[in-house]
C-alpha cells in the first residue's frame, strides 16, 4: 500500500524476543513516528452485542508488537475502561479481578492522584470522568493521509449499525519539529523492556523486567502481578492512563519574561525547568549552551547520569526530567527507580507553541497534550508519581516544591536553581499544564480482544 | 489548621462547639467526680480546642494522618516461636535500625509484646501513604522485611501479592492521632538540620 519506513527510534537487539509479541498491541513497543499524525476516538457502548461486534470487526486492524519496527500503515491502539467492560457484558467475576483503582476510574481516584483545585474532575472537559467513555481508539501514523485512512477504517466499524456511539474525536500531531505545546522536543526517555527484542539506546539503562509493563511476565520483584481473569483476558494485556492537559502558554511565557530579560536568560531558565534545552539536549551534557545536534541524536541525547551533579548545579534536583527518572540521584527515601517507570506516548494537539503569546488569551487557546502512560500497574504508578515525584519535593530533599511543568502549583510556589555561591529561587511559578480530563483503560492482548468480541 | 483557628473569634457563640459541649456533658454525667469537675474547670481551654478542630485525614487505605505524618498500628498474633525469635533479633540489634534510616519515611517504630508473648503490638509514625513504597521494599529490602515479619502468624512472605492485604488486615486505625509538627517529614527534618547547621556556621564566620 505504501512504502515501508524505519520508525523514529529503535533497533532490534541481538537477543531474540521472549515475549509473545504477536499478542501484545503494537503501541506498547512502537514509538511515535517522526513526524507523527493521529487521532484519539472516544466511544460509548449503548448495546453490549453491538459493542462486541465492533470489537470483532476492529480486531483485525489492531497491529501486534511483532512488527514494532516496521509500520507500513497507520496503526490502531484499543483501550477499554471498566465501565466499558461492564457495558460489553464481561462477567462479574472477571470485573472483580481488575485492580481497585481501575474499577473506580481515574476521576474517583482524584484524592490519590492529587487532582484537586483547577485539576479537579469537576472542571474536566466532557466526556471525561462521566463514566460514559467505554472504548478509546488511538490511530498513529507518519502522514496526514494515513491518519485519515485509519480513522476511516475505525469509523466503518461503528457507523453502519447502532449501539456504539462517538463521544469525542481529537486529532493530534503535525506540529513543526514535533515539539510539545511548550516548545520542547519530548518523548526522549523511554524504559527498555527485557525480552522485547528492542535494543536499549545508550543511557536507557539496563532492561527492566517485562512484568512491569505487560501482564503475565515476572516483574522486577521476580513474580508476576495478579492478572485479570480468565487468563486469556489478562495475559499480554496492560493498562493505560490517559490524561488530557491544556497548556497555559501565555502564563509560561510571562513567567519566562518575568525572570529573564534576554532571550538567552529565558532559554536557560526554560532548560532549567525541564532539565533539557528545547532541542532535547540534556543540561547534564550541555550545561551552559544549547547543542541542537546533541538534542537530535537519539544515541547521545539520553546517555547520561547524575553522579557528577549530585547538587543539581547542571540539572536542578527539581527539574522535570530528573523527577520523572531520577536515574542515579541519591533519594531521601528507599526507592527502586525501576519500579516507577511508564511507557509514554505523548500526543500534542492544537496550534504549535508560540513564543510571542504573552496575553491571558494565550492561555485559553485549546492546545496541549494527551498522554498515554502505559504499564502493567499504570494506576499505582501514576498515583505514586503524582503523590511523590510530581506534587512533592521531599523525595529529592527540596521540601514542598513541585514539578515545574506538570505539577499543580499552590499560591506562592517556587522553583530552586542550585548555583554557586548561592542558589537562585524563582518565585511566581504557576500551573502551566492544567488537567482537562482522564480515564484508565485496559489494553487487551489481541486474543483478549477477540475473546471480548465473542462473549455471549 | 492554624489559620482557621484564628477565624473563630468567639468560640462561645459557635453552635457546633456548644453542641459538642452538650454531648460531652452527657457522656461525662456518669464519670467519677474528678472527671465531672475537670470538665467544668477546664471549660474555657476545651472550648478553644473544640473550635480549632479541623477533622481527621486518612492515610491511604487505613489509619489516620495529620498533615504529612501518618500512623500505623497493629495487634498481630505471633507465629509459633515467633516471639522468642523476634525478641532475640531486637535485642541483638540493640535499637539500631539502619534499615529504618534507609527507608527514609519512618519517624519511629515500637514493638510491644502482649498477652504472655502471644501477640505483638506494632506501632509506627511514617510519612505519606503506607503502601506507596511497599513495592520498593519488596525489591530493595525483602530480607529485612521477611526477617521481621516471618515471626507473625500467617505472613505470606514479602514477595506474595497478598502481602499488602495481609498488612492492611491487621491494621487497627487509631481513634485519635496527634502530631506536633504535622508538616515535618523525616526528609524535611534532616534537611532543616543541615540548613540550621549551615546557617550557624555562616553566622560564626560573620561574628
Amino acid at each position: 500500500m505504501s512504502s515501508v519506513k524505519e520508525p523514529a527510534v529503535g533497533r532490534p537487539s541481538a537477543q531474540a524476543p521472549t515475549l509473545d509479541l504477536h499478542e501484545i498491541q503494537a503501541t506498547v513497543l512502537r514509538q511515535r513516528p517522526a513526524p507523527y499524525f493521529g487521532a484519539h476516538v472516544l466511544l460509548h457502548v449503548d448495546d453490549a452485542r453491538a459493542g462486541r461486534q465492533f470489537l470483532r470487526r476492529l480486531a483485525p486492524h489492531v497491529d501486534s508488537a511483532a512488527g514494532w519496527r516496521i509500520a507500513a500503515n497507520a496503526w490502531l491502539a484499543v483501550g477499554i475502561s471498566h465501565s466499558g467492560l461492564e457495558a460489553l457484558g464481561v462477567p462479574r467475576e472477571s470485573l472483580q479481578s481488575f485492580p481497585e483503582a481501575f474499577r473506580e476510574g481515574m476521576a474517583a481516584r482524584a484524592r490519590q492522584l492529587g487532582d484537586e483545585g483547577v485539576n479537579d474532575p469537576k472542571n474536566w472537559d466532557p466526556p471525561f470522568g462521566s463514566g460514559q467513555v467505554h472504548i478509546g481508539v488511538t490511530a498513529f501514523s507518519d502522514s496526514e493521509e494515513k491518519r485519515r485512512r485509519a480513522v476511516a477504517i475505525a469509523r466503518e466499524q461503528w457507523e453502519n449499525f447502532s449501539g456504539v456511539r462517538l463521544l469525542a474525536m481529537q486529532n493530534f500531531g503535525a506540529q513543526p519539529g514535533d515539539l510539545n505545546p511548550l516548545g520542547y522536543k519530548d518523548g526522549i526517555d523511554q524504559p527498555a523492556i527485557e525480552g522485547s527484542g528492542v535494543e536499549p539506546l545508550p543511557g536507557q539503562g539496563p532492561h527492566i523486567k517485562a512484568g512491569e509493563f505487560i501482564l503475565g511476565y515476572p516483574g522486577e520483584a521476580g513474580v508476576s502481578l495478579p492478572m485479570p481473569q480468565p487468563d486469556v483476558l489478562g495475559r499480554n494485556g496492560t493498562y493505560a492512563g490517559f490524561r488530557k492537559y491544556q497548556s497555559r502558554v501565555g502564563a509560561f511565557n510571562r513567567f519566562l519574561h518575568a525572570h529573564g530579560s534576554t532571550e538567552e536568560e529565558r532559554e536557560l531558565l526554560a532548560a532549567k525547568l525541564v532539565g533539557r534545552w528545547r532541542s532535547g539536549a540534556p543540561l547534564t551534557l550541555a550545561p551552559d549552551v544549547d547543542d541542537p545536534a546533541l538534542g537530535a541524536d537519539p544515541r547521545r541525547n539520553n546517555d547520561f547520569g547524575y553522579s557528577n551533579d549530585p547538587g543539581g548545579r547542571q540539572a536542578p534536583l527539581g527539574c522535570h526530567i530528573r523527577r520523572m527518572n531520577p536515574r542515579d540521584t541519591e533519594l531521601t527515601r528507599l526507592t527502586d527507580v525501576n519500579l516507577h517507570r511508564l511507557i509514554r506516548r505523548g500526543t500534542t494537539y492544537g496550534p504549535p507553541y508560540d513564543a510571542n503569546a504573552l496575553s491571558e488569551e494565550g492561555d485559553k487557546v485549546p492546545r496541549g497534550a494527551y498522554f498515554l502512560f502505559i504499564s502493567a500497574k499504570a494506576m499505582a504508578t501514576i498515583e505514586f508519581l503524582q503523590q511523590e515525584w510530581i506534587n512533592d519535593g521531599n523525595f529529592i530533599g527540596i521540601g514542598d516544591e513541585r514539578d515545574p511543568i506538570v505539577g499543580l502549583q499552590e499560591e506562592g510556589a517556587t522553583f530552586t536553581i542550585p548555583k554557586e555561591p548561592v542558589r537562585r529561587r524563582v518565585h511566581g511559578i504557576e500551573t502551566f499544564n492544567v488537567l482537562r480530563g482522564g480515564e484508565y483503560f485496559f489494553m487487551p492482548s489481541l486474543s483478549a480482544l477477540r475473546w471480548l468480541g465473542e462473549l455471549t | 489548621m492554624a489559620t482557621q483557628t484564628q477565624l473563630v473569634a468567639d468560640p462561645k457563640s459557635d453552635p457546633v462547639v456548644e453542641q459538642k459541649l452538650r454531648k460531652l456533658r452527657e457522656l461525662y454525667a456518669d464519670a467519677p467526680e474528678v472527671g465531672r469537675v475537670a470538665l467544668e474547670n477546664g471549660l474555657s481551654n476545651l472550648k478553644r480546642e473544640l473550635a480549632a478542630a479541623t477533622g481527621t485525614q486518612n492515610a491511604g487505605r487505613i489509619g489516620a494522618r495529620q498533615g504529612k505524618v501518618s500512623e500505623l498500628t497493629g495487634v498481630i498474633p505471633f507465629a509459633k516461636g515467633g516471639a522468642k525469635r523476634l525478641r532475640g533479633l531486637l535485642q541483638a540489634l540493640e535499637g539500631n535500625f539502619r534499615g529504618g534510616d534507609a527507608v527514609g519515611t519512618l519517624h519511629d517504630m515500637r514493638f510491644v509484646f502482649l498477652d504472655n508473648d502471644t501477640k505483638l503490638l506494632f506501632a509506627t509514625a511514617y510519612d505519606g501513604d503506607w503502601d506507596a513504597y511497599i513495592d520498593d521494599f519488596v525489591t530493595k529490602i525483602p530480607d529485612a522485611m521477611d526477617l521481621l515479619f516471618c515471626n507473625i502468624e500467617g505472613w505470606p512472605g514479602i514477595h506474595s501479592p497478598s502481602a499488602k492485604d495481609f498488612i492492611a488486615k491487621h491494621q487497627i486505625a487509631a481513634e485519635a492521632w496527634y502530631v506536633a509538627n504535622p508538616n515535618l517529614t523525616v526528609a524535611e527534618t534532616r534537611r532543616l538540620e543541615r540548613v540550621g547547621k549551615a546557617v550557624e556556621e555562616l553566622l560564626d564566620q560573620i561574628e
